[in-house]
């Protein structure tokens, strides 16, 4: 499978945390826009990353890319130490996954965004990227519980655990498949990756398993395996 | 289109087609294998990916090309199941599976007796189909060994002629001799599995496993990585059909493999015999083979499928099917988990054999006192991975957090992150009892890559007897896991009342042709150059996985078939 280029990704890093952006600085506020800063500890500044718009994801369009890496990161958040979905980049993962391995969901991907984005519509006058974390939650939990409404096909609650199994899939999932980035997924649990050999030492170990490298199936990464 | 001519065609190469080309070919004849999915080798399973192997399941049947619909009972809409828990490719199963190699209790021959026996026949629910099977544990205890040596186990004897052993199975039925190869080592999960299992006076043994501790028949040893479930073995270690048996099979100089190939008709002639069978090429041709014994080995669902799909004017409700038993009395085990986790130390369970890693029998099979329990037979309770895997995709799939803890956002995502590397999954794997209306048949609704009618299961372990015996067992695990020392102590969910692993039943063996499909060695009542080999035949399921036994009916048969049926032919029993 061919890795994103560089350029790529970054052009779907910036779709996804200049999500309020993207949409057109002019229709958000910029208290919630700061507000969405702070609550994910981010460094980024919309206004410097409003895509350029002349580049497309494999699968996603800008808008539908602002939306799943929105979702992806209120299912696992990124914070200071606890690398989270913006930092693994599954919207990559994702991306790629649609244009590959999973092209018979992107109907499913489609109808289930239109749905989702109706939902937040009708529900709060606006798109899902432009509500606080909170808000998002409360829309994250409607979807698990089954409560959203307008969803067919997909079901909400559908909808709800394929992203949360996608989310996982592109935290977790080897670097090779546009996730997991530079293994921040397996860096935040304390997974050593695909090590060929575990001595009787280390089945006796107590304590974190911190033995470089990282195994992957291309790479090999440098640094510590272990968390305490 | 081809057409050609063999002794024995074999439907399917995994745990029993193996056994019987190998056999079979050193026994003289010449035999065709048919496989549906390739021939991989030991170098194609380096490096381990946990996305590729278990969470896009490569080495599993594709659920939406290959499609097994299951509904919980006969009034509700069947679905795909989207996990195919068995083999698409040469050495089936054996190939990913957890390599757990168990030998039957003597009782869970004859559990319908044995319960009688000592209960009384009104603890058998009413509706259930219990039967004993129509062999003893004396008669397949010289194949069982035979399994254990040629492939490759790795265990510690408990009951060896009769004599008590501690640190084996003790409750396990006596053996001639010891496990060819010593216990795998154990990992941080089992020594505190064992200890605590010890503290409330059970007894904790390392499971015996057809991974080879040392090296063995040329082959090299385990290296502990972790990758055993839904992965194939990167040093071939793991003693799968596709490392033992394919390569005798090949050395006869008699077996020919057929892969990319879809069995889907048994011929059968105006006599009642079988002629041979038809299958897809790879390339879509339709061909033919004709065969003086024709020897299904697939797993359960195209064993009844295509006994179903053969009828004939002489055999118009299925071949084999005269006793109306075909497709009845499914089994599957579910797995009742309690999950553990330290707040104070690592368990590092990715580490080692990753599927039920240590074993206690105290509460399996009738080893312990029913009376008053609400329910009969029991369960093995093990030590494994929250699915019998261990990396964090797996985890992220079915480690339950505990309640309170949510599924998703940052408290989850601070639960996995402090967890993964500190918890353990206790597992009970339930003898669910057969009842008839637990069923196989034709999908109406869907069609497979084929173009063939999809198999359907109707299935529901939800009932009463079951029900009690998982309640019971529950609390069993969360007293070892708070003998462990856990921190915390959890369950897991319970299913849905889909079929869990392991399932068995369809093509029930006995020794009565009214209500039984075939006899002990798999040959059909009805057609005596048919046989069915495989879980398909149990008539109970033990709480055990099922793969040693199948394997010892394998070498079994072979036997019968090579020293007996090819100088007579005709039937066996």
């Amino acid at each position: 499978m061919a890795k994103h280029d560089a350029s790529r990704r970054e052009f779907l890093v910036r779709a996804a945390v200049g999500a309020g952006a993207a949409a057109g600085a002019g229709l958000v506020p910029d208290a919630i826009a700061q507000n969405h800063e702070q609550m994910e500890g981010g460094a980024a500044t919309p206004g410097a990353q409003h895509p350029s718009g002349s580049e497309h994801g494999a699968f996603f369009n800008h808008a539908d890319a602002a939306m799943i890496a929105a979702f992806t990161e209120r299912i696992m958040p990124s914070a200071p130490g606890k690398p989270g979905a913006r930092d693994a980049d599954v919207l990559n993962y994702i991306d790629l996954a649609l244009a590959g391995a999973y092209a018979e969901l992107q109907d499913f991907y489609r109808r289930g965004l239109a749905s989702l984005d109706a939902y937040c519509r009708a529900t709060y006058k606006e798109s899902f990227v432009h509500l606080t974390p909170e808000r998002q939650d409360e829309v994250l939990t409607a979807l698990e519980e089954g409560k959203a409404t307008g969803f067919t096909y997909p079901t909400s609650r559908e909808f709800f655990n394929i992203l949360r199994t996608h989310t996982m899939e592109g935290m977790f999932a080897d670097p090779l498949y546009g996730g997991n980035k530079d293994f921040s997924g397996w860096r935040l649990v304390g997974f050593p990756g695909a090590q060929a050999v575990f001595t009787p030492t280390d089945l006796q170990n107590k304590q974190a398993f911190t033995r470089e490298p990282m195994v992957g199936l291309q790479t090999i990464a440098k640094g510590p395996a272990g968390r305490g | 289109m081809a057409t050609e001519k063999t002794d024995v065609v074999i439907v399917g190469m995994g745990a029993v087609g193996g056994i019987l080309a190998a056999e079979l070919g050193k026994a003289g004849m010449k035999v065709v294998g048919l496989e549906r999915g390739p021939r991989l080798t030991t170098a194609d399973f380096n490096p381990h990916d946990e996305l590729r192997y278990f969470q896009r399941q490569e080495l599993r049947p594709n659920w939406k090309r290959q499609p097994v619909t299951w509904r919980p009972n006969a009034s509700a809409t069947a679905h795909p199941m989207t996990i195919l828990n068995y083999g698409n490719q040469a050495g089936g199963g054996t190939v990913h599976y957890g390599t757990l190699s168990w030998r039957m209790h003597e009782d869970d021959f004859r559990a319908r007796s044995h319960t009688i026996e000592r209960y009384g026949a009104s603890v058998i629910p009413e509706d259930s189909s219990l039967a004993d099977w129509p062999l003893s544990y004396a008669d397949l205890e010289p194949f069982y060994d035979q399994a254990e040596y040629e492939l490759g186990v790795s265990g510690k004897a408990g009951n060896l002629q009769g004599k008590k052993i501690d640190g084996g199975n003790i409750f396990e039925a006596p053996r001639k001799r010891d496990y060819p190869l010593p216990p795998l080592l154990d990992d941080q999960s089992g020594v505190l599995f064992a200890e605590g299992a010890r503290k409330l006076g059970y007894h904790p043994f390392s499971s015996p496993r057809a991974i080879i501790s040392q090296p063995y028949h040329d082959r090299a040893s385990c290296t502990y990585c972790g990758f055993c479930q839904s992965f194939g073995c990167h040093v071939g270690a793991k003693s799968s059909i596709l490392v033992t048996k394919l390569p005798e099979a090949d050395a006869t100089g008699n077996f020919k493999l057929l892969t990319g190939t879809m069995c889907y008709h048994v011929k059968t002639d105006n006599s009642g015999r079988a002629t041979g069978v038809s299958y897809y090429g790879p390339d879509g041709s339709d061909n033919t083979i004709e065969a003086e014994i024709v020897i299904l080995s697939p797993f359960i669902y195209d064993n009844t499928r295509l006994l179903l799909l053969s009828k004939t004017d002489k055999f118009p409700n299925g071949l084999a099917n005269s006793s109306g038993q075909l497709g009845k009395h499914v089994m599957a085990h579910i797995m009742a988990k309690v999950f553990v986790a330290y707040d104070d130390r690592f368990v590092n369970i990715y580490m080692g054999p990753s599927a039920q890693k240590h074993t206690l029998d105290d509460f399996n099979a009738d080893n312990f006192d029913h009376k008053g329990v609400g329910f009969i037979r029991g369960a093995q309770i093990s030590v494994s991975p929250a699915d019998l895997e261990a990396g964090p995709i797996g985890t992220a799939m079915s480690l339950d957090p505990p309640p309170g803890t949510p599924k998703w956002g940052a408290a989850y995502r601070d639960f996995l992150a402090k967890y993964f590397t500190r918890y353990a999954a206790l597992n009970a794997q339930t003898e669910n009892l057969a009842y008839a209306d637990q069923t196989i048949d034709l999908d109406p609704n869907l069609r497979d890559q084929y173009c063939m009618p999809a198999p359907r299961v109707t299935y529901d372990w939800r009932r009463p007897n079951e029900r009690a015996r998982v309640e019971f067992l529950m609390q069993k695990m969360e007293g070892i896991g708070h003998a462990m020392g856990a921190t915390k102590v959890w369950r897991g969910a319970l299913s849905p009342g889909v079929p869990g692993a392991h399932h068995e039943g369809g093509t029930r063996m006995g020794s009565d042709p009214k209500t039984s499909v075939v006899n002990r060695y798999g040959q059909t009542w009805d057609i005596p150059n048919l046989f069915v080999i495989g879980s398909s035949t149990f008539p109970s399921m033990s709480g055990f996985n099922p793969t040693l036994t199948i394997q010892a009916l394998a070498y079994m048969s072979a036997d019968a078939i090579a020293k007996r049926y090819k100088n007579k032919p005709g039937p066996l029993v």
